[in-house]
Parts: C-alpha cells; structure tokens; sequence
C-alpha cells in the first residue's frame, strides 16, 4: 500500500468513525450550579517522579486534585460554592471577575470570609457575564495559592449550544474545539517546609521556582490521558487537537505568581477576550479589537480566551500529496491544492526521527520506520509544540524537556476529537 | 542651572493631603519646589529602613518633610511650563527626569578606571548642598512618574520617585475621560540591604566586592510598597467615592519590578497608559504594571462595600511575614 491509498484508508476509517463518535474537545469539568468542594492535603507528581505535597481543592468526598475542580457554570446561574475545610490552617475561596460575592458561614478573613479548620463556609454570586475565569483562596494567598488552591471557572453564554458552542454571546466567539490552560508554578522548598509543619521557614520573597504546569501537569505527563490512575490528583491533562479548518478555543488562565510567555507553534492566534470580557469597541461589536500574535503574555490572575487556527496556509505545498485534479479535503487550504512537495525526502538512513513522526510528511499517511520508531502518532498528524517561551520553564526541576510544555496535534480530517 | 528664581512661593502650591487620603503630600502649580534629603522609614516588623527622598518645601526654608513616595505634584490644566526647583541636602548629585515628558537633556558623564566617559545623570545635576531647576515646556496631561535621574539604579530604589498629573480640565483626566475622585496608588518595594550599604557608605561602586556593595545586581526586596507603606494589619481603606462614581485609579510603578494589582469584586475600565489614553478601553479585573509603567484606570462601584486591589504576584508578605505588601482595600459608600 503506497503513502495515497493508506491516507485514505486512514480518512475512510476516520470519516466512518466520525459518525458515531463526538467530533468536538470540551473542557472537562463540575456541571451545574451548585458545588461542594473540600480543601484538602495530598500529593502530586512532578513531571521527574518527585512527590510534591500540595494543598488544594476536591469535589466533595472526591480525591484532592490539582488543580481544583474546573466549575463549569451557565451565565446568569446563581452559584454557590460551599467549602469544607479539612486543612490544618484558615482557607477560603475569591473569585476574580464576579461581582456581588455573598457569604455565609465563616469567619471574616482578610479577603473574604474564610472556613476555620473543620469547618465551612458558602459563597455565592450570580454568574452575570459568560467567559473565562478563576478561582483561588483569599487566605494568606501568598502562601495557599502556591500550595495549590486555585481552579478554573467558566461562565457558559445564555443560549449555548453544545452543537455550535461559542464562548460569549457573539460569533466572533465560535469554536470547535476547547481546551484549558491554566498556567502555574512551584517552588520546591515552599511544599516541603509546609509539609514538614515548618511554614514560618517559608518566605516568598525568596521565591524560586523549579516546576512548571499546564493544569496541573508538568511536561511530559501534560499530553498523557485524563484521569489516569496513576495520576489520581491531576486529573486534567492538555493535549490539544484539532483539524485543518477547526477554530480552536484556547482558555488561558495565569494561575501562579510568575509570568509565562505561552507560545503556539504552527500558527498565530488570535486573542478575542481578557479577563472574561470579549475585546469589543461597543457592545455588541463583537471581537473588533482582537489582536493575532503567538505568544500569549500570561498574567498572573488574568484570564485570555483566544482562538487558532491552521490550515497550512503558507506553506507553499499540498499537505495531503493531491494531485491537481483531487478532490478538496475539508478544511484545506486551497490556494496550495496540488503543488508538489519542494523536498526530496532523505532516506531513511538519512535522518534522526522523533517519535511523533509518521514516516510521511503529508497529513494522515503513514510511511514506513524503522522498527521501534515512531509509534506516538496515531492518526499520521502533525504535532506543534506549544510551550512558555521563557525557556528555563521547558524543565522538571532542572531536567529538560519538560515544564509547561505540550503538543498541538493536527489531526487528518475525519479523526474523532476528542 | 543653579540660581532659584526668587518666586518664593507660587499663589497655586496648595496642599492636598488630607483631600487625597492616600497621598502623603500634593503640590499644585507651575513652579514647584522640592528638596532631596534623608529620612528612615519603619516597617511593621520593626525594620528600621534609611531612605532618600523628596520634600515639598515651598520656600526652601528648611522645613519640608522627606516622603515616600514624594509629594505628588498636580499641574493645572492648561499649564504649558512646569519648573521643578530641586535643594540637594544629599551627599551625592541628585537630579529630576520625569518619563514621557519632553525636556531638553544635559547628561553628566564622569571617567572610570578605565578613562572611559560614564554617564552619571541623564540630565544635569543639583551638586551636594547646590540647587538646579528642571523646566519642561508644552505640557500634555497625564499620569506620570518623575524620578532621580542619577545613578539611578541606587537613587530611585533609596526613594527618590513620585507622582506628577495633569488633566485635560478640571475633573477630567484626559480628553473625555471624566472623574468624580481620583486614587493614586504608587508601587515600589524596597531591599533593606541597599538601604544599609548606601546609609553606612559601604555601597562603593567601583570597590571592592569582597567588601562593598559594587552594584545592585543582588536586588532582592523584603518590603513591598503601595503608597510607599506595605500593607499590614492595621492599614486603613482607601475612600473611593460612591455607587456610580467614576474613580479614576492611577496606577504608578516606581519599582523594578511588574506588578499584577487585581481587584476583587468589579473589573475596571484601562482608560490610559504613559500619559496617552486608550481609543478604546478594555474591561478588566487584573492589570500587568510594569517598572516605570502607569496606567489610568476607572472604577465605577455598582455596589458599596470593600473592594480589595492586590498584588497578584502575591508579594503579600513583609520580609516574609504575612499578610503584608501590595494589599489595598478601596471603600465605596452607599
């Protein structure tokens, strides 16, 4: 079977299984409106097999995870959060973005009222504006949102529709695809001086962090499955994926004290909303003063919703090897249908193959590798790195590669997302 | 340079410090009188902190009082000229720069070891014990910083920094941009050890590294400033008008480094930045201010009620003791 009629092959499958599978990505997470979380010690892994003692958040009598859980929540819902408090310290939740913040329970604390240890404390506030947004303590922050107190929150548009999903009310906001990414960091010293009960050793204007995170995994383990069990409190993976054609919803959430410079290979994208509140001249404008870039600067605190796209636009080449007169594949970019590809490819002898090579450079075909090469690209796709371009982040503790770090896969058409 | 104009006290240099409650001291008109002096700071832990800064001091009579940040300076609308007359009681050069403002520069170069010309101030100098007047001419509004312009690297860190505005017309900070108040809130931090080195003369900056402090490339702040306070408990609010009111927030970073002040409970209209205002204003609850950056934004309270504006690079700690720091909490009456 040569290169072309496996590529079809694989897109026949692929068109065959789109049928009955799910062809959009959506961010997992809590539904409804009304939540329960329990704040709660445990400990995660680092990206090099270390054991990080963190605090953070669980759905109810679920496993402490890390990040907490992602509330997902329909705009105008009236939400409340209750927290359990099972740390040996005061905690609390704030919610950055949300207006009229009520509570009940709890005793005052220094941003908002906080559960004693084994007690309890309810916030709510109605969710008044669709978007992206987070949640974290309002306790001694400096200290518990290192520990790992924090989640994402997303504010569904009236009227959504899963079938059509958008992230606010205008089209400027359609997607296919949407994925969380929800930017943090740690300092080694700070868990273990907590874990130790020694937290008055902990002073952050020391701070120096060793461990990056996209939602709560260091790199690799960012593209591994969701709720593994050998992740039983990192439940959220980021491994994006997407077709040519697809617009690709990026929620990008600062979650730690540092700035991170998140950079998309493959393309620019473009930044339609901060802060929960699309980048309009009026209301009603739609996304008018969006901006197109590939680097995200990523603010502590501030959320970024943007949207990418590829269709291999630009690259001078027929990224499935058509002939002139085949047919388009959805999502192709047409100007380039047709032309051949400008390399010889060297033999195989020739070159040093990753593992997320195919054996072929068109999209969906497989070529032929060497025994015990390649193997991690399952569909014959392209893979991007996307990554925090503040390059000393791209480790796990000194170790590269690793940090925040994952990779964009464009899928062949027809390939089931998720 | 050196030669003070005998105006001794300008009919618009008023003081506003008990109307502008997060402001230590403002100074209000055309010609400006400021004296470079001394003066120690106590944190909330004890920490004895010596600093440099500047005085408001009308007369120059000698009775001016050293605050951090520096008095903020108000031009009236429609004032074309700005002259700051500077008194130097430090025992090195001091000078004036304000950011983004045009001025015709005067650089003071010294030689090093090496005989090779070093720029010591970005413009010219008051000599230890000698005055200079500063003059900027077509003056545009806006938030501003002014700063040493000396041996920078020490001098602002030491405290020599503060705030001058202008708007548009009375109430109105730019073109357009209309307030009911207005909050300053100027960010900086300090690291106690440059304070010591430069206070016991042990910062030499061609010394000996084994023994002096040579540069400040060690920069490592323990305090973390707003209003050149860090918070702690006993902080009061800050009074920001009333449901429905346009508080303009002039957000000032006189620091080296970002901040990421986030405020709980409203997002805030971006309405300037560096003194030019936006065409367009973005909503947003959280705001990068970077070293020299100031940024304009308005708060416009639906609710009265606390509204807290913190630091979301979380320094919220005094030399490692929490609460402390970048937290503010803005009071809205009913």
């Amino acid at each position: 079977m040569n290169w072309r009629t496996a590529r079809r092959t694989a897109c026949g499958v692929g068109v065959l299984l789109a049928v009955i599978a799910p062809t959009a990505a959506e961010i997992p997470g809590l539904t409804g409106d009304t939540f329960t979380l329990a704040a709660r010690s445990g400990y995660i892994n680092a990206g090099d097999g270390l054991s990080l003692y963190v605090w953070s958040y669980a759905d109810g009598s679920g496993p402490m995870q890390y990040p907490g859980p992602t509330l997902i929540v329909d705009e105008g819902a009236t939400v409340t959060v209750t927290l359990n408090n099972e740390l040996p310290v005061p905690a609390s939740i704030v919610f950055p973005g949300q207006t009229g913040v009520t509570t009940s329970g709890g005793v005052p604390g220094l941003l908002t009222a906080e559960a004693s240890p084994g007690a309890s404390v309810t916030y709510s506030f109605t969710a008044s504006e669709p978007g992206t947004y987070h949640y974290h303590s309002g306790t001694d922050p400096d200290l518990q949102i290192e520990m790992g107190l924090l989640g994402a929150l997303i504010v569904r548009p009236a009227g959504f529709n899963p079938a059509s999903p958008r992230a606010y009310g205008h089209s400027d906001s359609a997607y296919d695809h949407e994925y969380l990414f929800l930017l943090t960091e740690m300092d080694y010293f700070v868990h273990l001086w907590v874990e130790f009960g020694l937290p008055e050793l902990v002073d952050t204007t020391a701070y120096h962090a060793v461990y990056w995170f996209i939602n709560g995994r260091n790199a690799p383990d960012t593209m591994l499955e969701p709720t593994i069990p050998w992740f039983p409190h990192q439940p959220y993976n980021c491994l994006p994926r997407m077709h040519p054609g697809d617009r690709l919803l990026m929620r990008v959430i600062g979650g730690g004290r540092n700035l991170h410079p998140f950079h998309t290979h493959g393309n620019n994208f473009t930044i339609i909303a901060r802060d929960g509140r699309l980048l309009e001249s009026a209301a009603g404008a739609g996304a008018d003063l969006a901006v197109s870039d590939f680097t995200i600067q990523s603010v502590p605190g501030q959320t970024v919703d943007a949207i990418f796209e590829w269709t291999g636009a630009g690259l001078g080449w027929d990224i499935y090897g058509h002939a002139p007169g085949d047919p388009l594949e959805p999502g192709e970019y047409a100007p380039d249908h047709g032309k051949p590809f400008p390399v010889i490819l060297p033999e195989q002898l020739e070159i040093t193959r990753g593992a997320n090579w195919s054996g072929s450079p068109f999209l969906g075909t497989f070529g032929s590798v060497p025994p015990g090469e390649g193997g991690f690209n399952m569909n014959a796709g392209y893979f991007y790195m996307w990554h925090s371009h503040l390059e000393v982040e791209m480790v796990n503790n000194d170790i590269f590669p690793g940090g925040m770090m994952t990779m964009l896969i464009i899928e062949p058409p027809g390939v089931p997302i998720p | 340079m050196t030669t003070i104009p005998k105006k001794l006290r300008s009919p618009r240099v008023v003081l506003l410090a008990m109307s502008l409650a997060t402001l230590t001291t403002a100074a209000r008109g055309a010609d400006i009188y400021l004296v470079a002096g001394t003066t120690t700071k106590l944190m909330p832990d004890g920490a004895s902190i010596p600093m440099w800064g500047f005085a408001l001091d009308p007369d120059f009579g000698g009775d001016g009082v050293v605050t951090i940040p520096g008095p903020t300076i108000e031009v009236l609308p429609g004032d074309a000229t700005l002259s700051i007359h500077l008194k130097n009681n430090l025992a090195e050069p001091v000078s004036i720069v304000i950011p983004g403002l045009r001025a015709a520069m005067s650089p003071v170069y010294f030689t090093d070891g090496q005989g090779r010309p070093r720029v010591r101030s970005f413009t010219h100098e008051a000599a230890p014990g000698g005055s200079a007047t500063y003059t900027w001419t077509n003056l545009q509004p806006g938030t501003r910083l002014y700063q040493s312009g000396t041996h920078s690297s020490v001098q602002v860190q030491m405290g020599l920094y503060g705030c001058i505005t202008q708007d548009a017309s009375p109430g109105e900070a730019y073109p357009g941009v209309a307030y009911d108040q207005q909050v300053v809130l100027v960010f900086s931090e300090i690291d106690p050890a440059l304070h010591d080195a430069v206070d016991s003369g042990n910062y030499v900056s061609f010394g000996d590294p084994q023994v002096n402090m040579t540069s400040t490339i060690d920069f490592r702040p323990k305090y973390f400033l707003v209003n050149g306070e860090p918070y702690s408990a006993g902080t009061p609010s800050i009074t920001a008008g009333n449901v429905g009111d346009d508080v303009l927030v002039r957000l000032v970073n006189a620091g080296l480094r970002s901040y990421a002040p986030v405020m709980l409970g409203a997002h805030v209209e971006l309405a300037a930045e560096d003194g030019y205002s936006y065409t367009h204003r973005t909503r947003q609850y959280s705001i990068l201010l970077p070293a020299a950056k100031t940024l304009d934004v308005l708060f416009t309270p639906s609710a009265a009620g606390m509204y807290p504006l913190f630091d979301r690079r979380l320094n919220l700690t005094n030399a490692g003791a929490a609460p402390g720091g970048v937290l503010r909490v803005l009071s809205v009456a009913p």
